[in-house]
């Protein structure tokens, strides 16, 4: 085995899930392989309640797989002694911790557990540990805060620290972007991705915030009702795996804007001219109210944009017969969307 | 500076430990002069005989009996609360006094049954023996259930279902006991700290020493517990272990206590809540000793109450530590406002 492969996490038909009266009852999923490497950010997606969790449980050794092996760094994870796999693995739940007058820095110290002796006595290597952690986080101000005095965004990052302060090569954290506003979700995506390049930490984690994730991650991973499959985030573009997430619901998955859309039936076509971005989002409002957009000469109406100076658009509205002038998109789509069959 | 608080904190719990204690042991409804009290600590004779019995043999092993069952109650529902993330948890919870009280009344109640004969009331040694007997059977119990049951909650309502059965089952035996005893076994029920004499002092002192530091060696168990029981896994934390350490803490503690003493109440569930404001830190390195010298110190405050000078016996321990505490604990709760996460 080369270096490379020393230091990865793999799994290799995995079946994870809960095994009931019988072992078809239970099973969550199907077998799964997938593997990560030293210093990548994986991000893992998947519908709900298609086992992600237990997936990412499973591989922090919380519960018990099925069928399959786990190999951390050439090891198989069920031959880790509970102190050696934790100063391996640490792991980020979806658990809200209320403990109140728990200390910031505290919660981050419990991350040492693994290396202090039996009274919990931090050293001062452990003490810095922690600092650096939180220093890491940019949650050094706020050490001595209550953890039930701070922000959802600030509290997942305190959590995150923790799971630095355990100094392991491998983190694992069930989507720790939820329930955070937009600049967090970017803000603990980014923070995610240095720990990975920066630290050389295997980070993998599960999101739903798809278009933030791709944007960092090295490596994803999507589950699907049969298999998981794997590759940078362009591959799986380019073999059209995001697409196959979601078959059986209304989404359609854009592959050079990398973005979901729901499927709607068009009935009645447009064409649209103009420039800019007045010209596409213009073809996207269009197409948001049921109209098949081209820029073809194919059909009879059209609406052009007009691109003026400073933000005085405007956008004519024209077939054979009349033409109309509007002065917003919202103005040009309200009437639309009354007036179609008058046009 | 926040260490300098927590030793003056420290400091001014002990010296209440130790001022309470003293006046423990002048208060009595005989009067005894505070320099013979002196005279007869310091190993001299004092003017009257019987002031030495009624000092080295009552006073003093009662004194240390209240500031030990305070430390044990106080710390063994501190423990409960923390394992089963609870703030109502308290060592009540896993049945171990219900089995207690089971044990002594089939003792007090059986023994007129069999013995019809004599009305002699059973020995004190008995009486112990038999609480024991009843709380280790409960524990015996709680174990071989958690070393199957992984989900605490479960654990946490199969205890509470062994108390109600054990309770049960005393109302049973008194409907069929004899007045004589009934009344033994309800006075058994108020509690009363002037039971121990010097001689069980030895096995009450070790037994209590022992519970308590076994639940200083757990703090730093107690503070991953605190996470929930999975982020104590991913540290390292062996769960059964854990487990098995913290209920035999208090199952020494709670047994032992009620087997002396009566079913003490109340201490157990405020104590750990009172030390929780008093030391703003829910780091157990910091709320063990807290809760263990609070626990002391207000169950020496309360034994003072109970025997205010002038009563001849003193009132039911079990009353003035309810009527103390009641109105602490609906303070805590109307000040705080979030009881339900202050564990």
């Amino acid at each position: 085995m080369d270096n490379g492969e020393t230091e990865k996490l793999s799994v290799s038909d995995l079946t994870v899930g809960y095994p009931r009266r019988g072992k078809e009852a239970g099973m969550i999923f199907p077998s799964i392989n997938a593997s990560a490497g030293k210093g990548e950010l994986v991000a893992l997606f998947g519908r709900n309640g298609i086992g992600k969790s237990t997936l990412l449980r499973s591989m922090a050794n919380l519960q018990k797989p099925l069928e399959g092996k786990i190999m951390v760094s050439g090891k198989e994870i069920v031959k880790y002694s509970p102190n050696e796999l934790a100063r391996t693995i640490s792991f980020v739940s979806t658990e809200r911790i209320n403990v109140n007058n728990l200390k910031v820095a505290d919660m981050v110290a419990f991350g040492r557990f693994p290396y202090t002796g039996w009274t919990g006595r931090l050293s001062r290597e452990d003490s810095e540990t922690v600092d650096s952690a939180l220093n890491m986080v940019g949650m050094s101000h706020m050490a001595g805060k209550n953890i039930n005095h701070i922000s959802d965004g600030e509290r997942q990052r305190v959590m995150i620290a923790r799971s630095l302060a355990q100094d392991t090569p491998f983190i694992i954290l069930d989507e720790p972007t939820a329930f955070l506003d937009l600049p967090n979700k970017y803000e603990v995506v980014h923070l995610l991705g240095r720990m990975a390049s920066e630290k050389n930490k295997t980070v993998i984690f599960s999101t739903h915030d798809l278009g933030i994730a791709i944007q960092a991650a090295d490596k994803v991973w999507i589950m699907l009702e049969d298999r998981l499959t794997e590759g940078s985030p362009e591959d799986l573009v380019i073999n059209r795996s995001f697409g196959s997430m979601f078959t059986d619901s209304r989404l359609t998955f854009n592959d050079e804007t990398a973005e979901f859309r729901i499927k709607r039936k068009a009935e009645r076509k447009i064409r649209v001219t103009g420039k800019g971005r007045e010209h596409l989002w213009t073809g996207k409002a269009l197409e948001r109210i049921g109209f098949e957009v081209s820029s073809e000469k194919v059909v009879d109406t059209e609406v052009n944009v007009i691109s003026g100076k400073g933000n005085k658009t405007k956008w004519e509205l024209r077939n054979p017969s009349k033409i109309k002038e509007f002065d917003s998109v919202y103005s040009l789509c309200y009437f639309l969307k009354n007036n179609f069959s008058a046009i | 500076m926040e260490r300098n608080k927590n030793i003056l904190l420290f400091v001014l719990l002990g010296l209440l430990t130790v001022g309470l204690f003293t006046a423990s042991v002048f208060t009595g409804s005989v009067h005894i002069p505070v320099s013979e009290i002196a005279r007869i600590i310091g190993g001299g004779e004092p003017l009257r005989p019987e002031w030495k019995t009624i000092v080295l043999d009552l006073r003093v092993p009662r004194a240390l009996t209240a500031l030990l069952a305070g430390m044990g109650l106080a710390v063994s529902g501190l423990q409960m609360q923390t394992v089963f993330r609870n703030p109502l948890a308290g060592p009540f919870v896993l049945g171990i006094t219900a089995g207690a009280s089971l044990g002594v009344a089939l003792v007090v109640l059986g023994y007129a049954w069999i013995f019809t004969a004599s009305q002699s009331i059973p020995g004190n040694w008995l009486l112990i023996a038999s609480a024991w007997l009843g709380s280790g059977a409960v524990l015996f119990i709680i174990m071989l259930v958690s070393v199957r049951v992984r989900d605490i909650m479960t654990i946490l309502i199969l205890g509470i279902m062994f108390g109600s059965a054990a309770t049960a089952l005393v109302s049973v035996l008194q409907y069929f006991s004899e007045e004589a005893m009934l009344r033994s076994y309800v006075i058994w029920t108020m509690g009363s700290l002037g039971n121990v004499s010097r001689s069980q002092m030895q096995i009450f002192l070790p037994a209590i020493l022992t519970g308590v530091l076994i639940s200083l060696i757990s703090a730093k168990t107690l503070n991953a517990l605190l996470l929930g029981e999975n982020y104590a896994r991913s540290l390292g934390v062996s769960i059964t272990a854990a487990r098995f350490t913290v209920f035999l803490s208090t199952s020494v503690l709670a047994g032992t206590v009620t087997a002396f003493c009566g079913p003490i109440g109340f201490i157990g569930i405020a104590v750990p809540h009172i030390a929780r404001m008093i030391t703003k830190n829910a780091n157990h390195r910091m709320l063990l000793p807290s809760t263990i010298l609070t626990g002391g110190i207000i169950m020496l405050a309360s034994d003072i109450v109970s025997r205010l000078p002038g009563h001849e016996s003193a009132l039911p321990i079990n009353s003035v530590t309810a009527l103390i505490g009641i109105p602490v604990v609906i303070w805590i709760i109307i000040k705080n406002q979030k009881f339900s996460k202050m564990v």
